[in-house]
């Protein structure tokens, strides 16, 4: 091989780690984009609610810095209509919601479910409050078993993301066993 | 100012214990007390006491590696982190940038400069040959290797490059493109470490046929605890004491996450911090201090 040849070589090398860096840092969810991306602009409308109640029974234990985060009545954001797209799923409306009413909102892609997984929300994180505490979500009253991002939504949905405490059992989620899952 | 050890300062002038103890605390109070007012304290410090051991290599340390270091930190840290109440902006992922999450960088980063400072301090003030005075008895194999590892950076570097000037006479000075600097790398670097190793089992093997570890050897420097030793001694303890006390009695709170909030700044808090500021300033006055007083004297020579 010439110089050139090996030159061009070491930059394509150097170019495509430098590309993958970027995509695991800032790339996300393309499949959920994908499939909403043609869809045309629907007048599909669900509900939205947040609510981290359970909280309430448990500030003995909740992180001591996070007790003025917690609204009096437990409700971060109270039901409310919001528009979507077809394809769209739980977590796009979560995020669109929590942008619109400036509440803060971190999640992270676990590529081994290929779904989204929701850390905090309102700087209220999974561990805050005891060990088995997190965020979950439930659609028409039931909790699927698979992530936020996952789940399509249909037209006059009603989503709750809820704040449990002791692994869903307290916010209602039928299918977690005593022994903290299936 | 010279004091006839080969070192430049008065402070490395004092029994290595004195040096050691002082280090330690310095290093530990920073890192593990989270307050950017002790950080700021510390690596302040650090860099004044660094200026003055080192004069002049000393601005080339503090901006081609602490500054970019820190500064590294602070913007890298909202990349990854997304806690915080004040939302700036919104990652392209999604996730937000947060003023909390920056601040905890910049603070993250000013503890990484103290620290890293500190420790260029002590390479500077804590030679091997103290090292070994002071560990050599105890745990004379983990001294030995240790002394050793830390003096093989500075080695390999004055290696690298006679092995550098002995490649370029065999093959000339024509290395022009990426594919033959890396190749010729390689090579430098195994030749590198097939010389220092074996160098280190000349050196171990040299050590143990002087009976190096044995009873009744001493070390090749040898130092006097003295009363000024002990004065500094107990003033570095007595000043950390009430710096953990303070710290510990709530005068250093501070959180970052959600909203960044401090301890009040009352007279213990104050008290608290100029303790620190002090205990860290030691070095620097015992210095500044020594230079006046040699000065004075060199002045009272020439004019008697």
């Amino acid at each position: 091989m010439n110089r050139k040849v090996k030159n061009v070589i070491t930059a394509v090398l150097i170019a495509a780690v430098a590309v993958a860096a970027v995509i695991l840092l800032f790339g996300r969810r393309t499949l959920t984009r994908s499939a909403s991306s043609g869809a045309e602009e629907g007048a599909n409308a669900c509900t939205i609610a947040i609510t981290c109640g359970t909280i309430l029974d448990n500030m003995d234990i909740l992180d001591k810095e996070k007790h003025e985060l917690i609204p009096e009545d437990g409700v971060i954001l109270p039901e409310t209509v919001v528009s979507f797209e077809d394809g769209d799923s739980a977590f796009d409306v979560l995020e669109k919601v929590c942008r619109s009413q400036r509440i803060h909102l971190e999640f992270e892609e676990s590529p081994m479910y290929g779904s989204i997984y929701i850390e905090g929300i309102g700087n209220i994180y999974e561990f805050d409050c005891g060990s088995l505490s997190g965020w979950m979500y439930s659609v028409n009253d039931e909790f699927p078993m698979f992530g936020s991002s996952e789940y399509v939504l249909k037209d006059g949905d009603r989503i709750v993301f809820a704040y449990t405490c002791d692994m869903g059992t307290d916010v209602g989620n039928a299918s977690v066993g005593a022994d903290g899952y299936e | 100012m010279n004091n006839g050890r080969g070192q430049a300062d008065a402070f490395a002038g004092l029994h290595p214990a004195v040096n050691l103890t002082f280090f330690i605390l310095a290093v530990g109070i920073t890192m593990f007390v989270i307050n950017p007012v002790f950080q700021i304290i510390s690596a302040v410090s650090a860099v004044i006491y660094y200026h003055l051991i080192r004069r002049e290599s000393a601005g080339k340390f503090s901006l081609i590696c602490i500054l970019p270091l820190s500064v590294l930190t602070a913007v890298l840290n909202p990349l990854f982190s997304h806690e915080g109440a004040t939302i700036l902006t919104y990652l392209p992922g999604g996730n937000p940038v947060t003023l909390e999450s920056l601040i905890y960088g910049i603070g993250a980063g000013l503890m990484m400069a103290a620290v890293v400072s500190w420790f260029a301090c002590l390479t500077a003030v804590f030679t091997s040959d103290k090292f070994v005075y002071l560990f050599g008895r105890l745990i004379p194999g983990l001294s030995l290797i240790l002394s050793m590892a830390l003096r093989f950076i500075p080695l390999f570097i004055k290696r690298l490059r006679d092995i550098g000037e002995a490649q370029k006479c065999i093959r000339g000075d024509s290395e022009s493109d990426l594919w033959d600097r890396i190749k010729n790398g390689v090579k430098l670097l195994s030749a590198l470490i097939s010389w220092s190793l074996e160098n280190a089992i000349d050196t171990a093997d040299s050590m143990n046929s002087r009976g190096y570890g044995l009873k009744g050897r001493t070390a090749f420097s040898i130092y006097h605890f003295d009363t000024r030793d002990s004065v500094m001694l107990i003033w570095i303890l007595f000043a950390a004491a009430m710096t953990v006390a303070g710290v510990y009695r709530g005068a250093a709170y501070w959180r970052y996450y959600p909203t960044v909030k401090g301890a009040v700044q009352d007279t213990g808090a104050i008290v608290t911090e100029l303790l620190f500021l002090v205990l860290c300033m030691t070095p620097v006055m015992i210095d500044l201090y020594e230079d006046r007083r040699i000065r004075a004297m060199l002045k009272r020579n020439i004019t008697e």
